[in-house]
């Protein structure tokens, strides 16, 4: 007895052939059309299924299942194709979707490495403000954030064409096009209530609410929460969508390729420059106008640390972002069939081994350097490593992830020292080091290590073949990915920087001195996180040392 | 200088795009990038960090 599973498979090679003989068409007389009625194909009886089960998996998932748009004709080879195209927008829609959540789950991750790298008297108001990012930034994204950075996008053949978004504002200047901002899908009305615009709003939404995430840790332990509120909706709504229509949403950058030559144009495959270069550059202007935390540096500017409570939240928040970066690097293929989206396999084994050999070399530098292997170190490398392939996670080979992903570790080492002793700069959890600086190193990586194998439809940014990078014979790809650094530190900082000074002048960044060495979980929140926990009164000497170290001048 | 500070950080992506604009050469390019960004740097830490050290806290 032939099985209904190899009744399919006849089915199937009945379309492939069908296809064949499509393609032919020139040359033979087709005699298939798209209304051929496809005789002899009969799925299980409806009795059968019922009297029986399925147990074997032979009855389920057979012709019965095609969509059949005229039962009075029976199954056409229009059914088929159209069978075919919907399972196709299907998988990658749900390959998407669940890539979002992932990194939507990420913010968990961030809060609680966050919240572990401050102390116990800031976990509330730590806690509330990653908690919140999600709220004030969704809000700000889907007003106009997400118009702005993807309303001319179109189209996107892997998610069904997205052909709603299909407005950039575009200016000429030297007779060149440069697209600046999207004008379609403010607040997701009209025709943008569309399936694949939704599943696109929701990937798109949790990358930018990643970016937001990072600033609330470099200005951690000392941030008004009023201000932190304000600052997030600033950067939802239109800096960071800026930054992502130009490298995403069909902007200037994406076309250095197409209209000077530069390579593919600016490439950043899943955003170490649009999401975390961006939320690292903010957050250094951030911290800048902030200042640093009351005890951090003494009187002669040599800096205290200032551990965390909680190393525990610290690694498993690690381990929970790493997890997470499997939909953050493999989703931003957008689907799971066509166009290349079977590379997702090789983005997914670049994302791990980068984040692991980051993780192994900054932990080895601290071993080598001070003596024992420091664990918050260690963490700080694997997220630089996350960091730094997520540019280049589609475009590299896994020789070249790992070089990423060592290079990255100790640069997140040096870095952090860096900030802490040269210009003096308080990042209690080192977004700056690890977003902004591996962000920025992410972006140049792609330029160098791009290996050209990638084949995303046969091109990426409207330029064909695949992304080569300096070592693999195309310095152009090197000097556009130079032009996004310059953007980013040129013109995000200025544009985060000017609106963060915006909300100094009119909301005020710093709390209060009196609150800040009280911990601002009861002054800001209003509740201690840890309520049956005695905490320190002051970790900094409180008032009675201020004259010693200098430190307790309220603003 | 926090203002002076700025408009150099913004002088420096000018200086990026000059060079894009101004040859075809992909080194020169490259090289105008690599000063822009050597400018935009120069504006955030040398005049921009040096303005709020400056007024820190901690010097008081």
């Amino acid at each position: 007895m032939v099985s209904f599973k190899t009744k399919a498979r006849v089915l199937a090679a009945i379309f492939g052939f069908a296809m064949v003989l499509g393609i032919a068409g020139s040359v033979c007389a087709a005699e298939i059309t798209a209304d051929t009625v496809l005789t002899g194909i009969s799925g299980p009886k409806s009795e059968d299924i019922a009297g029986k089960g399925d147990a074997g998996a032979e009855l389920t998932g057979t012709s019965n299942d095609v969509t059949i748009s005229d039962a009075s004709k029976g199954l056409t080879v229009q059914d088929l194709v159209n069978q075919a195209g919907q399972n196709k927008i299907g998988l990658n829609f749900t390959w998407t979707l669940i890539c979002g959540f992932l990194v939507m789950f990420m913010q968990f991750g961030f809060a609680i490495v966050e919240t572990g790298l401050c102390r116990a008297k800031n976990a509330n108001h730590t806690m509330m403000m990653n908690f919140m990012v999600y709220g004030l930034g969704l809000f700000a994204y889907y007003v106009c954030g997400f118009a702005i950075q993807m309303g001319g996008c179109a189209p996107v053949a892997n998610l069904g064409g997205l052909y709603p978004l299909n407005g950039e504002h575009v200016m000429t200047l030297f007779g060149k096009p440069w697209g600046l901002f999207g004008t379609k899908g403010f607040f997701l009305t009209g025709a943008h209530y569309d399936v694949g615009v939704m599943v696109m709003f929701l990937f798109q939404m949790v990358f930018m609410d990643t970016t937001t995430t990072i600033v609330t840790g470099s200005c951690a332990e000392r941030w008004k929460y009023s201000a932190f509120c304000v600052s997030t909706i600033g950067l939802g709504a239109v800096i960071y969508p800026l930054f992502g229509n130009w490298a995403w949403g069909c902007g200037w950058l994406s076309q250095l390729g197409v209209n000077f030559g530069l390579g593919h144009g600016y490439c950043d495959f899943a955003g170490s420059g649009v999401v975390h270069s961006v939320g690292g550059i903010t957050a250094l202007a951030c911290a800048m106008i902030v200042g640093p935390r009351i005890g951090k540096f003494n009187r002669d500017g040599s800096p205290n640390a200032i551990p965390g409570h909680d190393l525990v939240l610290v690694m498993g928040g690690c381990f929970v972002l790493a997890f997470g970066w499997f939909g953050f690097n493999p989703g931003s293929t957008l689907g799971a069939s066509g166009n290349g989206c079977l590379r997702m396999g090789s983005v997914a084994v670049n994302t791990m081994l980068a984040g692991c050999t980051a993780s192994f070399a900054a932990l080895l530098y601290m071993w080598i350097r001070y003596g024992k292997p420091d664990s918050s170190m260690a963490v700080y490398g694997m997220l630089a490593g996350l960091v730094a392939i997520t540019a280049p996670s589609g475009f590299v080979n896994p020789v070249g992830s790992c070089v990423i992903g060592w290079i990255a570790g100790i640069l997140v080492c040096l870095s952090v020292e860096f900030f802490d002793r040269v210009p003096k700069l308080d990042d209690p959890v080192g977004a700056i080091s690890v977003h902004g600086v591996n962000g920025l190193f992410g972006v140049i990586a792609v330029g160098l290590f791009a290996d050209g194998r990638s084949n995303y439809g046969g091109s990426w940014n409207g330029v064909a073949g695949g992304v080569k990078g300096l070592f693999y014979g195309d310095p152009g790809q090197l000097v556009a990915q130079l032009i996004g650094v310059s953007t980013l530190v040129g013109v995000i900082f200025t544009m985060s920087f000017l609106w963060n000074w915006l909300v100094d002048v009119f909301v005020g960044q710093r709390s209060p001195a009196k609150w800040e060495l009280a911990g601002l979980d009861i002054p800001e929140m209003g509740a201690l996180c840890y309520p049956d926990f005695q905490l320190k009164a002051n970790d900094y000497a409180a008032v009675a040392g201020s004259e010693k170290t200098g430190t307790l001048v309220s603003k | 200088m926090r203002f002076v500070g700025i408009l150099v950080v913004l002088a420096g992506w000018v200086v990026t795009m000059a060079g894009l604009i101004a040859t075809t050469s992909t080194l020169s390019r490259g090289l105008f990038a690599c000063a822009g960004i050597a400018v935009s740097l120069f504006g955030i830490f040398g005049i921009l960090n040096q303005y709020y050290l400056g007024r820190a806290l901690w010097k008081k």
